[in-house]
């Protein structure tokens, strides 16, 4: 059954949903391929991407459609219907033949597009449509034969029929489509991707090549951006730049902020950092053509009066910090800058955990609504510390001589130099996590007779069938 | 000591890495104010002595809360994130370096002292010691026996040698206890033995 016929053929007189075998006695040497709905929705996808270098707001209409919301665009482009007129003759250079039209509602384009005659609504709407057929109104076949039946075959004598003059079910549906394409009801379009609050778009009449005019542009676009926030009172937490090249691709870059970002030279700060670094993977050898910029998360901000010089001060450090960790995580990655998190858990390990300091306000990580740790975590009252400074994610075995049953090492051989102890405290019994069938643990704090200071424990027990081992955990100070 | 923007530390020996990383911890806590400090190591490091455990932390007098790591996959990402972080007022900037055959070029230390001083800032870098360093103060650290009751542990106790002093002489040997409810170091022991002949500086006593 043949699902898509190009323009040649229909004009051979091959239509859909004909059958393959009345086609080719139509026309023996057709070429016929098979068709394979999912590279098409595939190539469809791909399409709604290269548009996104016009408006974020792409909305796919499945199987062979787009809606591009370009309100607030067009200026950028020479006006709204220079824009679709660019779109389409793109489309068509890149090999799909297309039809694309502007409308002021999507059902009004919609209908246009697949049934209409001129791709623009003049000045009045009504008037546009007037001529199209009740199917241009998205009806399912039923609706529309019932209305056919009645005598209402174009969307005027729709209009000026009455409206109580319908069966339930033909006339609700067609009023909803109606009320759609003239804007006087609601239409919920799910876009490809979620729209952000606030975006800035440029494109440039000359592709971009280098990196230094690529920041450039850049700067241009956290300035609009930034202009847009103060509207709303509000400051960016996180947004994606992107390159749009002319090879097709889109190249995103992302950017968080650990507080509210107003400025736009801070915002700048962090996509220099960024951009510098993922430089040589640009590859942009054919240029870049627009870029766009998103706040995808953004947070109001507050104004609280002030009046204490020390709250200042400590603010203005807090902010430094802030802004530091931003181009700190910026360049090197978040997981590479970390706050650490007090946690209440048995075993030792598993009380610390570190965050991305992105995520972590300062000054907070001991104000979680869990529990507080049940570790002591202030200096111990005769100084001696019972936590070493640093520990090893895996302990790591060492060889001891040990007094048995429970004595601390006499000595122990460790990265293969030999300690001898000089003082020894413990046993502390960490019993292990019984559901996760850990065994126990006697810690030992051990000082050798250098002034180094470790943190070992015994893993098991004596008397127990398998020799019970022995590691370094961590290292005093 | 206070005053001076950059100081270097250095291992006294294979084995005392961690007694250096400490003492540098020691050092921040005691100068550490709303800011904060910022400890930016190569991975290296963390490989070596272990990561940093934020319960013993704290029991050292450091407020986790105000603890920043930066872990840097690179050399030269750990030196430019302490460059960062000295543009911070008032931050101390632990900056520890693994070992490398090349040494440390003067104009990097040169550059952590100025953005140390324009800023208000403190730099402590702890590297094996190497030739030329526009630090102020350069120590020797090593792990030295606490004093505790019969076998027991006592408070952290280090061995330091003022190898380099630019505000005055250098040689002095100390032996020092890290006090952690006071943050500060208390003086063990003393050895000018080493010292040069303009008498010995007083490090201990001229922290703020």
């Amino acid at each position: 059954m043949l699902k898509g016929v190009d323009a040649r053929a229909s004009s051979l007189g091959l239509k859909l949903a004909m059958s393959l075998a009345d086609a080719r006695a139509i026309q023996p040497n057709l070429a016929a391929l098979e068709a394979e709905p999912g590279e098409d929705a595939r190539a469809l996808d791909a399409i709604a991407a290269w548009c996104e270098r016009f408006t974020p707001v792409v909305v796919i209409d499945a199987p062979d459609g787009l809606f591009l919301d370009i309100s607030g665009c067009g200026h950028l482009f020479g006006g709204e219907e220079k824009l679709r007129a660019q779109i389409s003759m793109r489309l068509t250079a890149q090999g799909f033949a297309n039809r694309a039209a502007l409308a002021p509602t999507p059902a009004a384009a919609w209908a246009l597009a697949r049934y209409g005659k001129a791709p623009v609504v003049s000045a009045d709407i009504v008037q546009t449509l007037a001529p199209l057929p009740v199917e241009a109104l998205r009806l399912d076949e039923e609706a529309a034969s019932l209305l056919c039946r009645v005598g209402l075959k174009t969307v005027g004598q729709l209009l000026s029929a009455p409206r109580s003059s319908f069966t339930a079910r033909a006339g609700e549906q067609a009023m909803l489509r109606l009320d759609q394409a003239l804007g006087r009801a609601p239409e919920a379009l799910t876009p490809r991707r979620p729209p952000p609050p606030v975006f800035a778009l440029r494109r440039f009449l000359e592709p971009l090549f280098s990196v230094d005019t690529i920041l450039e542009a850049t700067n241009t676009l956290c300035a609009d951006v930034i202009e847009k926030l103060d509207l709303r009172g509000a400051g960016a937490r996180r947004a994606h730049l992107h390159l749009f090249g002319v090879d097709g691709r889109d190249r995103v870059i992302e950017i968080g902020a650990s507080r509210r970002e107003r400025e736009a030279k801070a915002l700048m700060r962090l996509f220099t950092e960024k951009l510098s670094r993922a430089a040589e993977n640009l590859d942009a050898e054919f240029g870049i053509e627009a870029a766009r910029l998103d706040i995808i998360q953004l947070e109001r901000i507050e104004t609280a009066a002030r009046t204490l010089v020390a709250v200042e001060e400590a603010d203005a450090s807090a902010e430094k910090i802030s802004a530091l960790v931003d181009v700190l995580s910026a360049r090197l990655g978040p997981q590479r800058v970390l706050r650490p998190k007090l946690l209440d858990a048995h075993m030792p390990e598993r009380a610390v955990a570190w965050r991305s300091a992105l995520n972590v306000p300062p000054a907070s990580s001991r104000q979680d609504g869990g529990k507080m740790p049940a570790l002591q975590t202030t200096p111990p009252h005769d100084g001696v510390m019972r936590r070493p400074l640093s520990i090893f994610a895996r302990p790591q075995p060492i060889e001891t001589l040990a007094t048995v049953p429970d004595g601390p090492p006499i000595r122990f051989r460790w990265r293969r130099v030999l300690r001898e102890v000089a003082r020894a405290e413990g046993p502390e019994r960490i019993s292990g996590d019984w559901l996760g069938g850990e065994p126990t643990r006697d810690y030992y704090r051990v000082e050798d007779k250098n002034g180094r200071r470790y943190w070992l424990y015994r893993e098991g027990l004596y008397g127990e069938t398998q020799a019970p081992r022995w590691f370094v955990h961590g290292l005093f100070a | 000591m206070a005053a001076a923007p950059l100081h270097e530390l250095g291992p006294a020996g294979p084995g005392a890495e961690m007694a250096a990383a400490s003492f540098a911890l020691g050092l921040a806590g005691a100068w550490s104010g709303q800011a904060g400090i910022i400890w930016a190591a190569e991975e290296g490091v963390f490989a070596e002595e272990g990561a940093p455990y934020p319960v013993g932390l704290a029991q050292f007098g450091i407020d986790p809360a105000r603890l920043i790591v930066v872990r840097a996959a690179q050399r030269e990402d750990a030196l430019w994130a302490a460059e960062q972080g000295l543009c911070a007022p008032g931050a101390v900037v632990i900056c520890a370096l693994a070992p490398r055959r090349k040494p440390l070029d003067l104009k990097v230390t040169r550059r952590l002292l100025l953005l140390a001083e324009r800023n208000r800032a403190r730099c402590i870098l702890v590297r094996p010691l190497d030739e030329a360093s526009a630090a102020w103060t350069r120590w020797r650290v090593g792990p030295a026996s606490s004093r505790g009751e019969a076998k027991e542990l006592g408070a952290p106790a280090f061995r330091v040698d003022l190898v380099r002093n630019r505000a005055g002489p250098a040689g002095a040997c100390f032996t020092l206890e890290w006090n952690a409810h006071a943050r500060r170091f208390d003086e063990l022991a003393v050895d000018l033995s080493a010292a040069s002949e303009h008498g010995p500086p007083d490090p201990v006593r001229a922290r703020a």
